[in-house]
């Protein structure tokens, strides 16, 4: 029997882009108020998840970066972040690790019952 | 580098220069009445970590308000000139109150941010424990 499990791939790989992710948006808070600054943002996962599955690899790279569109205008000095809007997105990155660590211990706990000697 | 100790390094360096800002508010907010003082500013820049190997922010210039100063006459004043007038500072307190607002809100942000990386951490951590 083959054990596939993709699972704890995708699940560590959700976990990395999240922790990454987070990282992105706490540049993003720190220059709330630096002039010219652009805030950016990591590709979102089902994203690059779809591009590694059609490009038939096993790799996953999550680490592409996109500019994000400021709501409403940036302020005059060319800052383009918006305070709320990060904090939106610290909270999603946060719940998408919260749900990275569960599948994987979940996973894991379930091959342990799997192996368990039968009683 | 793990992710969450750089963003605890990017979010540090955040709440320092949001303090910092803080700081330079309460002097101007200090010295709105002395007379010839100009109001302070604060510019903020990007600034690379080697420690952390990423982008952090940093304090950049300190910068006068070349804004006009109200003249007042007061010919008794010892920084009065030829014609007895003084000029006064040019600290708004209305604008100073409004930055100061806006530093709080910011290190706020950034204080949330600190907590939810080391959540994250802690979470991760108990995956290890069983």
């Amino acid at each position: 029997m083959q054990l596939d499990l993709s699972i704890l791939r995708v699940a560590g790989a959700l976990g990395r882009h999240a922790a990454e992710r987070h990282s992105l948006i706490a540049r993003n808070v720190a220059n709330a108020d630096t002039p010219g600054y652009r805030a950016v943002d990591l590709e979102p996962f089902a994203d690059a998840l779809r591009r590694a599955e059609a490009a038939g690899s096993s790799a996953l790279s999550t680490t592409r970066q996109v500019p994000v569109a400021a709501p409403g205008a940036g302020s005059p000095n060319g800052n383009t972040v918006a305070l709320e809007d990060q904090m939106l997105r610290a909270g999603q990155a946060a719940r998408a690790s919260e749900i990275a660590t569960t599948v994987f211990s979940k996973s894991i706990a379930m091959l342990r019952a799997a192996a368990a000697r039968p009683r | 580098m793990n992710p969450f100790a750089k963003t605890s390094a990017i979010a540090a360096s955040g709440l320092r220069a949001q303090a910092f800002r803080l700081q330079v508010v309460a002097q101007n907010l200090a010295n709105s009445d002395t007379h010839g003082y100009r109001r302070k500013t604060v510019t903020f820049d990007q600034a690379f970590d080697r420690a952390s190997q990423t982008q952090t922010v940093r304090v950049g210039r300190i910068g006068l308000d070349p804004g006009p100063r109200e003249r007042v006459f007061e010919p008794g004043h010892p920084l009065a000139d030829a014609d007895g007038y003084v000029e006064k500072s040019n600290v708004n307190v209305l604008t100073e109150i409004a930055d100061a607002r806006e530093a709080n809100r910011s290190y706020e942000a950034g204080l949330q941010i600190l907590s939810q990386a080391r959540q994250m951490y802690s979470s991760l951590l108990e995956t290890l424990k069983r």
